[in-house]
């Protein structure tokens, strides 16, 4: 395994290896997988459980900024603080748990430590709940404002979440490609955060001016896009932007980076990543508003539930999450079983059965998550969102492929041992 | 239909190609295409609010609703501070084309000391006694509109009721006499129902009399209920009324209800009760959506209160929809909530108002 190598990080370059066949592997993980995704849930999140943080929207908040700090990790910073022996040598369960470890000490320190505890308090009152009850009058209770709060984090983090994805897939670290870890992380990292504060003012600060009475209009403008949209939500564009998201990492579990990287040389790759990743993630929007509109009739303004444009752009972004979950174990825990067809057929018959099993996912999610999971029963209802729950399952795939080298199922291995 | 509900379980993904989806304010596709109800109609409706006043105190149902796990909880686990809780309940007096009256009572609120209070000042005790009242309509079994239920039964068991198929368990047994006590600010029920129960389902009408009907919608709620009854009046020359208990299926979604199903279902000349937008008083964005989407429509009168929220009803005012203001009457009331704007602007239909339709 190179050392040397920054541009392809240990990711990329590590080799992995069942240790039986593919399917028995690769189901064994997904027991684990199912298992391990159940106990968090039940301890950390369900309303049956001890510390209830399935509020819903404090929960979402939680898993997705641990996602993207686990995404940092990876493909930013190349695990950094950890070295390659180590992460060559140490046992999963022992590399998993430290970074882990790192990735929740992050998401605390820059969440709460410095977006709750310093901005929210010394900057911008959304970003801490307690501020917000402190200053507010009307309405700005106990309960609404972790509500508010947690909102506004996960405003943030889209704008964050698809700039990372752009940068990562498109920017293929192009920039700085000399540096070394940490610095080129950081260099990439302040890029990509540079470029998410103006995207996340343009298309969520309205909104969360809104959120008031009177509407903060001198801090922030009202929102621009409720002619375009049907609503004065912000849920418009996080609808669009997660969809792009989605579909670009479809592209890399099933599709090994096509047709992205069909595309030579910068800035062009990177162009292609952020207006194909846009167009196929605006037509994945699409295609799902028309086939909500043949399933319930129309959105009307000001509609509840369903019949919200609202609910329905944010209801794009759970239906893409159950098509991704199933992609993503597709292509970690049984992947090398298509490894004989085409690339093109690989990826084409990966991604129709990902929609198929998600569709499934879907259906069961509905009809027995209330049991399993402890969640409210219906498709619409307001204090309910599979975002969350879909969200960590992808954080818990991506601890278990990136951290834990998809231990037991698989082990790691140096490339001379695979060509015995 | 199966195959439609298999679809919406699904909900989503896979047909159809469509760059752009429909982006209107009314929807227009969904009127034209199903056959249209005629349930009748009415001379005039009049409805009292005996009590919209479900807590007294936003903050302090909000920690007990926090303290207990969040939103999501079921209502049976919280524990209430038992000093906050009032209730809601309406009474519905129906004018029919000859002439004659028929009322109605839609809920029963959530204390007992509070209901036995309002229904003794508004003289419904007397009228259940006497058996005045024809029908009893069980919005939903929320908290604040069924906990309250041994208020009515100790004065008339027997009465007919209208109940959600889909109310919780422990809403059922309380309805035959189970007592939830132990917990603070759980009902009891020492008068289990003997009458007509009619347990309603959803894509049914349920018609109560010439012009007058229920019907059930399979709504989400909070603290683990779903399900609300909501009653369609049609007036004549003037065009159907809802009477709702919280709304949660949405004010929207009612008047398009009437137009996709009943005969005139265009004609939307008012509503009363909850409209289920901001109860808390906390705000966001979708709430102005509704202000702007109920201005769509030509209606007269919208006598909304309780979990409607005091900021929805002065910006609806404000947006020049017509919300029929309270009275001072509420001050007459032994106990009045802490919203200080709320109860000095009358912006909204209060306790002891009367609304004519």
């Amino acid at each position: 395994m190179g050392t040397q190598n920054i541009r392809q990080g240990w990711l990329a370059e590590r080799q992995l290896a069942p240790r039986w066949n593919v399917w028995a592997s690769g189901l064994l993980n997904l027991v684990v997988l199912a298992v391990t995704a159940m106990v968090v849930w039940w301890i950390f999140f369900s309303n049956g459980g001890p510390l209830k943080l399935y509020t819903p929207l404090l929960g979402f908040s939680l898993v997705i900024w641990v996602l993207l700090v686990i995404i940092w990790q990876t493909e930013y910073f190349d695990y950094w603080p950890l070295k390659r022996p180590y992460l060559d040598a140490a046992h999963p369960l022992q590399k998993g748990g430290i970074l882990t470890g790192i990735a929740l000490g992050v998401y605390f320190v820059f969440i709460f430590g410095i977006m709750f505890y310093i901005i929210g308090r010394y900057g911008i009152t959304y970003f801490n709940w307690n501020s917000l009850t402190q200053y507010g009058e009307l309405g700005q209770d106990v309960m609404s404002t972790r509500e508010t709060t947690s909102w506004a984090f996960i405003c943030l983090s889209v704008p964050f979440l698809w700039l990372t994805t752009v940068l990562m897939v498109g920017g293929d670290k192009t920039a700085w490609p000399d540096s070394l870890q940490p610095g080129q992380g950081l260099a990439n990292w302040l890029l990509m955060g540079l470029l998410s504060v103006p995207l996340y003012l343009v298309f969520f600060h309205p909104h969360i001016g809104s959120m008031f009475y009177p509407a903060q209009v001198y801090a922030a403008v009202p929102p621009w896009w409720k002619e375009i949209a049907g609503t004065n939500s912000a849920e418009y564009g996080l609808g669009i932007l997660f969809c792009s998201v989605i579909v670009i990492f479809i592209t890399l579990q099933l599709w090994e980076g096509r047709p992205w990287n069909l595309v030579k040389g910068q800035p062009w790759k990177f162009i292609a990543v952020v207006v194909g990743g846009l167009l196929l993630g605006f037509l994945f929007f699409k295609i799902q508003l028309a086939v909500m509109d043949y399933l319930w009739d129309e959105a009307y303004i000001g509609g509840q539930n369903e019949y919200n444009y609202g609910w329905r752009y944010s209801h794009t972004v759970t239906m893409g999450n159950f098509i991704l979950v199933p992609a993503i174990i597709l292509g970690t825990y049984f992947g090398e079983a298509f490894s004989r067809l085409a690339p093109w057929l690989r990826g084409l018959t990966m991604s129709v059965l990902s929609v198929i099993l998600g569709l499934l996912f879907a259906w069961a999610y509905y009809a027995w998550a209330p049991v399993l999971l402890g969640v409210c029963e219906g498709v619409s209802h307001p204090s309910e969102n599979p975002s969350a729950f879909l969200v960590l399952l992808i954080v818990l795939l991506n601890i278990h492929d990136a951290f834990m080298d998809k231990w037991p199922g698989y082990r790691l291995v140096a490339p001379e041992d695979l060509q015995r | 239909m199966q195959r439609r509900t298999f679809l919406k379980r699904l909900a989503t993904t896979s047909a159809g190609l469509a760059l752009t989806s429909g982006m209107g304010a009314v929807p227009r596709n969904a009127y034209a295409k199903r056959k249209k109800q005629d349930f009748g109609e009415i001379k005039s409706l009049k409805v009292e609010c005996i009590s919209e006043t479900s807590w007294f105190d936003n903050p302090t149902l909000g920690k007990d609703i926090k303290a207990a796990g969040g939103i999501n909880t079921n209502q049976y686990d919280v524990t209430y501070n038992e000093e906050n809780l009032g209730g809601y309940a309406a009474l519905i007096e129906v004018e029919a084309l000859d002439g004659k009256k028929t009322k109605y009572l839609l809920d029963s609120g959530w204390s007992n000391d509070w209901m036995d209070y309002v229904f003794q000042k508004s003289g419904v005790d007397k009228m259940l006694q006497n058996k005045e009242i024809d029908t009893m309509v069980i919005s939903h079994d929320h908290i604040d509109h069924y906990f309250g239920i041994e208020s009515t039964l100790k004065h008339q068991p027997d009465i007919k009721m209208y109940f959600p198929s889909t109310s919780m368990k422990k809403s059922f047994e309380l309805l035959k006499g189970a007592d939830f006590s132990s917990t603070p600010g759980c009902p009891k029920n020492a008068h289990p129902h003997t009458g007509e129960l009619i347990v309603t389902k959803p894509d049914q009408l349920y018609k109560l009399q010439d012009g007058a009907a229920v019907v059930f919608f399979d709504a989400p709620a909070t603290l683990q209920v779903r399900g609300e009854n909501v009653m369609y009046f049609k007036i004549k020359d003037k065009g159907y009324v809802t009477v709702t208990g919280c709304c949660h299926p949405g004010i929207l979604t009612l008047i398009n209800y009437a137009r996709r199903n009943f005969k005139d279902g265009k004609k939307n000349y008012g509503c009363y009760g909850g409209l289920h937008i901001s109860p808390f008083e906390n705000w966001d964005p979708k709430m102005d959506d509704i202000i702007a989407g109920v201005k769509q429509y030509d209606m007269q009168k919208i006598a909304c209160n309780h979990c409607t929220g005091w900021i929805w009803a002065e910006k609806a005012v404000k947006a020049g929809l017509p919300i029929v203001p309270g009275t001072d009457k509420f001050l007459s009331y032994k106990k009045v909530g802490t919203l200080a704007k709320a109860n000095t602007s009358n912006v909204y239909t209060g306790n002891g108002d009367t609304v004519v339709f």
